[in-house]
């Protein structure tokens, strides 16, 4: 592409100088599923501190990228906020001790994947030293660069769920403008507040991060998504953005997924993202709330990521709430924390009930990605068997990126992967709409996951 | 308190799932949209409907069972798909069916229709539709062939048990007789459908009181357009009342089991053949199985398109058809073959009409045929 050749879809102005915008409510994304909110346990609860367990196993690698690297030694002490973790790759986040410690041992220890991760395993000491405010220089007069250097020194990375590193993000191709920058408020996930708590809370930090991607992009405007089941949320954010004309808030549909990225991105700008590219390819960058408010922080104050709010919730939960938890506590102790759980739980997830993960053990660690953690009783869907497709289409119908749902399962019962490839297996982001919607409810997002393996192994 | 356990780790998400939206939920409310129209029957056709729909019922249920017993399948009559196929057989059928081959008609469509495809979801034809067109490619078909006038039963008893017996003086004919073998005379009817092709003309008021007996006819002696819609005709059991099928439809389109587009486009179709070559189009839309066949046979899921613009097209082909079929063919209803015919296009239609994927250019209005007889395993 030439130097001065605009990309076609940047020029779309229409949606630009709109006043309407910030109240645009109509414009919807089709497919999508209306699952029950099942907030109002928890979105009226002010934040509260979650205290910090005896042992905290912090993950050395919280990203998608590039695995880190510990940086200390079993017997080493550590101060709150020191780097534990880091790797000399780009793509890349560093990890910080969330308390002061010993570090007891570099060891695997179950992760929210199912799977096991190598954990910083610190032994909290009992006295801990407040953390020092060591402002560098005004937020307000960061450059582009410094902006990117702090996001990558405070270890930020995506906190709805995807914890793709956010230097990295602010990092687009040079022959791709990006004009947008939108702040994901919608929280679609039932359950999950957090976002919520955020925006009612912390709205000027939110804004104030959102003013600091738009530098860092040199982006014109900067629109914060929010769900329109949040009104207050929304009156927050205004309020906090009255004195800066480039920033709106627009209240959206309700309805799952419309957080995510790329509809988010249709829904506000009428933009759409091709199949297998990032938003940069539109112009756009899209950042979740909790990323904002935390690169705020960072800029303000040089706090790193060492501690995030995360949802704790679900019929069996005693005190269900937004709590202010450190990284690296296990998640059997944050349930305590939320005053333990009424029964055994069917199923413990980590994240949104529509795309989280089931968890495997009560000592897997908060990350920062984890953005809720629920305790689910046995619903009845749980004990449904799997039937042959009967072919309703409902999948079809709510599938949001217009896949043929339906047709994957098929090529994968064959293992066919061409052919799930052909229809669409690696444009599906597992939102899960179509099992949501399923009378024969086929499992469609474990038969994706399996032809996206497969599919990595071929290319291999 | 059980916060230390292990949990199953072993569920992929989402861990949520839509209420009541399962497989025997969507064959209930068909079930629900159809109980009016069965009621209808019974009080239409005496006892005799009732009957015919507890053996079609019944045979359905137990070929299910058997079958899938024997090919080492897992039970699944609680999904009341075999009532369901059971039920819409009856509805196909003339009152005076005798009952054995009721009992034949609905083994096949289970049996071969369904469970020999590979079960419920594999099947390709609709399989109530399949048992009945087997009936009507068989020698069975005579018996099929005569139906009853409404409220034939008056005078001689609700509960009194009609069936057909062939007579083979002066050639096959079909006549009525009690199962005890006493004759039942001037109970047989023409359809309006067949009235129609014969050439009778019809004129749209109905004469009389009352609905009820002979004054459901016209002076011509065919039921005028108002005992088509209410359902004083004769016919198949389940057929006769449009405002009943009508009822039932529009539920299962508010309970989104069925997808509009479909009876939409099926009466459209027809409708549109209809006006083009302006034979009696509203007579057409009412008479014969029209309905029941939109709102229920091209609807079935497992048989019909997936993709919104696959279900214009089925459902347009399917109402053409019909509308051809009775039109330009010797036989004067076509639903049954209609359907059939478009099922088996339902998977290439599919194929042709994806959308494109979010983001993608759009396509030309049909996609091209996607290549896939590529095997990974054979390139491995």
């Amino acid at each position: 592409m030439g130097e001065d050749e605009e990309p076609e879809s940047i020029s779309d102005e229409r949606h630009f100088e709109e006043p309407g915008l910030s109240i645009r409510r109509t414009r919807t994304f089709k497919g999508g599923v209306h699952p029950g909110r099942n907030k109002a346990e928890t979105s009226s609860k002010a934040v509260l501190r979650a205290p910090l367990p005896p042992v905290l196993s912090v993950p050395l690698t919280q990203h998608i990228g590039a695995p880190n690297e510990a940086v200390v030694t079993p017997g080493e002490h550590v101060e709150l906020g020191q780097v534990i973790g880091d790797s000399g790759a780009f793509i890349a986040a560093p990890v910080h001790a969330p308390a002061a410690g010993t570090v007891e041992a570099v060891a695997d220890v179950p992760d929210f994947r199912g799977k096991s991760a190598l954990c910083v395993v610190i032994a909290v000491d009992s006295e801990q030293p407040g953390r020092e405010a060591s402002p560098r220089e005004r937020p307000g007069g960061l450059t582009a660069e410094r902006v990117r250097v702090v996001a990558r020194e405070a270890g930020l990375v995506g906190m709805g769920g995807a914890a793709f590193p956010t230097h990295v993000k602010l990092t687009p191709p040079a022959d791709k403008a990006i004009d947008t920058v939108i702040v994901n408020g919608c929280e679609c996930e039932p359950y999950l507040t957090c976002d919520h708590r955020l925006m009612l809370e912390r709205a000027p930090e939110l804004v104030g991060g959102l003013r600091l991607f738009m530098r860092a992009v040199d982006a014109r405007r900067g629109i914060i998504g929010i769900e329109a089941d949040k009104m207050d949320a929304v009156e927050s954010v205004r309020a906090a953005a009255s004195s800066c004309a480039e920033v709106h808030a627009a209240a959206l549909d309700v309805k799952f997924p419309q957080g995510s990225e790329k509809q988010l991105i249709h829904v506000l700008t009428g933009r759409d993202v091709p199949p297998g590219k990032l938003p940069s390819e539109v112009g756009c960058l899209v950042q979740n709330a909790g990323t904002a408010v935390a690169l705020y922080e960072a800029a303000a104050t040089g706090k790193p990521l060492y501690e995030r709010v995360v949802t704790i919730t679900g019929p069996l939960v005693a005190r269900p709430g937004n709590y202010l938890a450190r990284l690296g506590s296990p998640l059997g102790f944050l349930l305590g924390v939320a005053g333990g759980l009424a029964a055994e739980p069917a199923r413990v997830i980590a994240g949104g009930p529509m795309t989280g993960w089931a968890q495997g053990s009560a000592q897997s660690p908060l990350v920062k990605g984890m953005s809720g953690i629920i305790a689910l009783p046995l619903l009845p869907e749980y004990e449904r068997e799997e039937r042959a497709c009967v072919r309703c289409g409902k999948c079809v119908d709510a599938c949001p990126m217009f896949l043929l749902p339906n047709f994957i399962v098929d090529a994968v019962q064959e293992e066919e992967w061409p052919k799930a490839q052909m229809w669409g297996a690696l444009d599906c982001f597992e939102c899960g709409c179509c099992s949501y919607t399923c009378p024969a409810f086929i499992p469609h997002v474990r038969y994706v996951r399996s032809a996206k393996a497969a599919l990595a192994r071929t290319r291999e | 308190m059980p916060t230390v356990g292990k949990w199953d780790d072993s569920a992929v998400s989402p861990h949520l799932h839509e209420r009541g939206q399962t497989i025997e939920r969507a064959m209930l409310d068909v079930l629900i949209a159809l109980m009016p129209a069965a009621v209808w029957a019974v009080i239409v056709f005496g006892f005799q409907a009732f009957v015919v729909m507890v053996v079609s019922v019944a045979t359905a249920m137990l070929t299910e069972l058997v079958m899938r017993w024997i090919l080492g399948r897992k039970a699944t009559l609680h999904d009341l798909s075999a009532v369901l196929t059971g039920l819409l057989l009856a509805f196909l059928l003339p009152v005076a069916t005798p009952l054995w081959v009721v009992a034949i008609g609905s083994f096949i469509a289970v049996a071969v229709g369904k469970e020999l495809f590979g079960g419920l979801g594999k099947n390709i034809f609709n399989p109530a539709l399949f048992g009945r067109i087997a009936i009507m490619i068989s020698p069975l078909f005579i018996y099929t062939t005569k139906f009853v006038k409404p409220f034939w039963w008056r005078g001689i008893g609700f509960f009194t048990p009609i069936q057909a017996f062939i007579e083979n003086e002066g050639g096959q004919r079909i006549v009525y007789k009690t199962i005890a073998g006493t004759p039942l005379d001037a109970v047989s009817h023409a359809t309006p459908l067949s009235l129609i092709q014969n050439g009778r003309i019809v004129v749209d008021t109905t004469t009389g009181a009352t609905p009820v007996g002979a004054t459901w006819l016209t002076s011509t002696g065919a039921p005028g357009h108002h005992s088509l819609f209410l359902g004083l005709r004769s016919g198949s059991i389940g057929e006769v009342s449009v405002l009943l099928l009508l009822l039932g439809g529009l539920y299962l389109i508010y309970r989104r089991t069925i997808d509009w587009r479909i009876p939409v486009g099926v009466l459209g179709g027809a409708l549109l053949l209809f006006v083009v070559e302006w034979e009696q189009p509203l007579y057409q839309m009412l008479a014969g199985g029209l309905f029941l066949g939109a709102f229920y046979m091209a609807t079935d899921w497992v048989t019909s398109p997936v993709t919104r613009r696959g279900k214009w097209i089925y459902a347009v082909g399917i109402g053409v058809c019909i509308g051809l079929v009775r039109l330009h063919t010797p036989w004067p209803e076509g639903v049954a073959i209609s359907i059939l015919t478009w099922n088996v296009l339902t998977v290439a239609i599919d194929r042709y009409t994806a959308r494109a994927r979010f983001g993608a250019v759009k396509k030309p209005l049909f996609n091209r045929i996607p290549p896939v007889t590529g095997s990974s395993r054979q390139t491995e």
